[in-house]
């Protein structure tokens, strides 16, 4: 079934790049700048799909995934630098994740947070534990296409198409140059965040890809990410026609579900939700895996879901052990949302130490052999190299310029 | 093994394979032998957290005294295969790799589906 084989990048699509701080930023944009940052998704829509064909290619090929990589080019010393910077994200990003399955539990049931914090922590574990690798993707990836609905409520709300056009070409129209900065650099951070590589290229090794899956690889990171981009895209647009103006900041999970439903009611209502709450478990299970995968690549330990918890011992308790410590930080009350911008900020810091050895890999003649880089992903690669050099070196300066985007 | 091969590119910091292709370590560090003027001869990998403390300062340091402070000593002559890993021609037992795997193994056999 072929259909079903695009679901690594659905799932990268959906818990990867429509993530908690995806819907955080991609809305707040909206109702901060209207539709004047739409042209930045676009760029991190490509980069994404550059950087993950190429870590998939470097998967299939040479069965290494982003960590190996990482260690084998910087070393232990730089490379423990990255594990620890990459580990903090992780954890930070689970732990806003798992808030928001926690707060759309919530939404939907009205029960008490507190309980479903536990509950949804409970039930990561049973889903992860009993469920095989594919299945995972397949439930959270296609749960999370209800979130097609905010692109029926983009249409639905009736923006000035003109003004949605506009905001593809590059323009800044502000009083607030810092802050349109801020929500770029976020945006883009939120959009290349690197636990998708991480998850992505250590999921072409559980699917067991060889070489003559290159071409899956490809449409998997097109239609994946591409879909990624339309849905950011619909939300930014959502955002914009909706609460541009109005002083509202889409602070809470439920203000952002409400973009469905002031126009479609509440059958809009209840698709957002269940969409929210998909992509963000797909989310929490992709960072959950992120952190183990890239403790597991690091040290050399066995890995991976397909090798079954008693195959890969230390792997399976490291995931154990991160969702304890996720589900404690979020039960100390921690707002996840808030949390997810400081994720999304420091994650771009760790940007390059992810990078660069994917790019150093895809170009080894050594493993890679026939399928080394074409000169259109080096030109790419070194470009969006630049990108996220500028990614790295402003986002902290900007995230406490402008307040965590508050002035 | 004919063809050359880049020893800080290709051989150290690479995963450990044994016989049945379990991951089992790094090539944390290589051992050489020859004195001055003489030719270096490669004649170990050498692998696990005790080795860490002389690759990363006081952070190595930490990290190997996380790790247990254990290391084993491969004879080069166990390398069965170097691609874009590093192949042993034993098991990871005989070896005396993936012990952390092995001492943990029987704590999460206890739970159900493990083997699932």
């Amino acid at each position: 079934m072929k259909i079903f084989q695009v679901a690594l990048g659905i799932l990268a699509a959906i818990g990867g790049f429509v993530d908690i701080g995806d819907l955080v930023f991609n809305v707040s944009a909206g109702a901060t700048f209207g539709y004047q940052l739409l042209w930045v998704v676009v760029i991190g829509v490509v980069g994404i799909t550059v950087y993950s064909e190429m870590c998939g290619r470097v998967a299939a090929v040479s069965g290494k995934a982003v960590f190996d990589a990482v260690r084998e080019r910087v070393g232990f010393k730089a490379g423990l630098g990255a594990l620890v910077s990459s580990q903090v994200v992780n954890l930070m990003t689970l732990t806003a994740e798992i808030g928001g399955v926690a707060i759309c539990l919530q939404l939907l049931s009205g029960l008490p947070y507190r309980w479903l914090i536990v509950l949804a922590g409970a039930a990561l574990v049973v889903v992860v534990w009993v469920t095989a690798f594919e299945w995972i993707e397949r439930i959270f990836g296609y749960g999370g296409l209800c979130l097609l609905v905010f692109a029926v409520a983009a249409v639905k709300l009736h923006p000035p198409w003109g003004a949605v056009g506009h905001g593809f070409v590059p323009h800044m129209h502000t009083q607030s140059p810092l802050l349109y900065a801020y929500f770029a650099v976020g945006l883009l951070g939120a959009a290349m965040t690197p636990y998708e590589v991480y998850f992505y290229s250590s999921g072409g090794v559980e699917e067991r890809w060889g070489p003559k899956d290159l071409g899956l690889n490809k449409v998997n990171a097109i239609i994946g990410y591409g879909l990624g981009g339309f849905l950011s895209f619909a939300l930014m647009i959502v955002g914009g026609a909706l609460f541009l103006g109005q002083g509202v900041e889409p602070e809470f999970l439920g203000t952002i579900a409400l973009g469905a439903e002031v126009p479609l009611g509440q059958i809009g209502l209840l698709l957002a939700l269940v969409g929210i709450l998909f992509a963000v478990s797909g989310a929490a299970i992709d960072t959950l895996f992120s952190g183990a995968y890239n403790l597991a690549q690091f040290l050399g330990w066995e890995w991976g879901r397909y090798r079954h918890p008693r195959g890969a011992p230390r792997f399976t308790v490291t995931w154990l052990v991160l969702l304890v410590l996720a589900l404690g930080v979020v039960l100390t009350g921690v707002d996840p949302v808030q949390l997810t911008e400081y994720a999304v900020i420091f994650s771009a810091v760790a940007l390059p130490l992810t990078y660069i050895p994917i790019l150093l890999v895809a170009n080894d003649r050594t493993y890679m052999r026939e399928y080394t880089n074409g000169r259109i992903a080096n030109v790419l690669g070194v470009l969006y190299l630049v990108v996220i050099m500028v990614i790295a070196l402003t986002a902290i300066p900007l995230m406490i310029l402008t307040n965590v985007g508050q002035n | 093994m004919s063809r050359s091969i880049d020893l800080g590119l290709n051989v150290l910091d690479h995963q450990l394979l044994d016989a049945e292709e379990r991951r089992c370590g790094k090539v944390d560090d290589l051992a050489l032998e020859g004195g001055p003027g003489e030719q270096l001869e490669l004649v170990a990998i050498l692998a696990g957290p005790g080795v860490w403390r002389t690759r990363a300062g006081l952070v190595g340091r930490l990290a190997s005294w996380l790790g247990g402070g254990g290391r084993t000593r491969i004879p080069w002559e166990e390398v069965a295969h170097v691609g874009s890993h590093v192949s042993l021609r034993k098991r990871a037992q005989e070896l005396g790799l993936g012990r952390g795997d092995d001492r943990m193994r029987p704590y999460i056999e206890k739970i159900p589906g493990a083997d699932r």
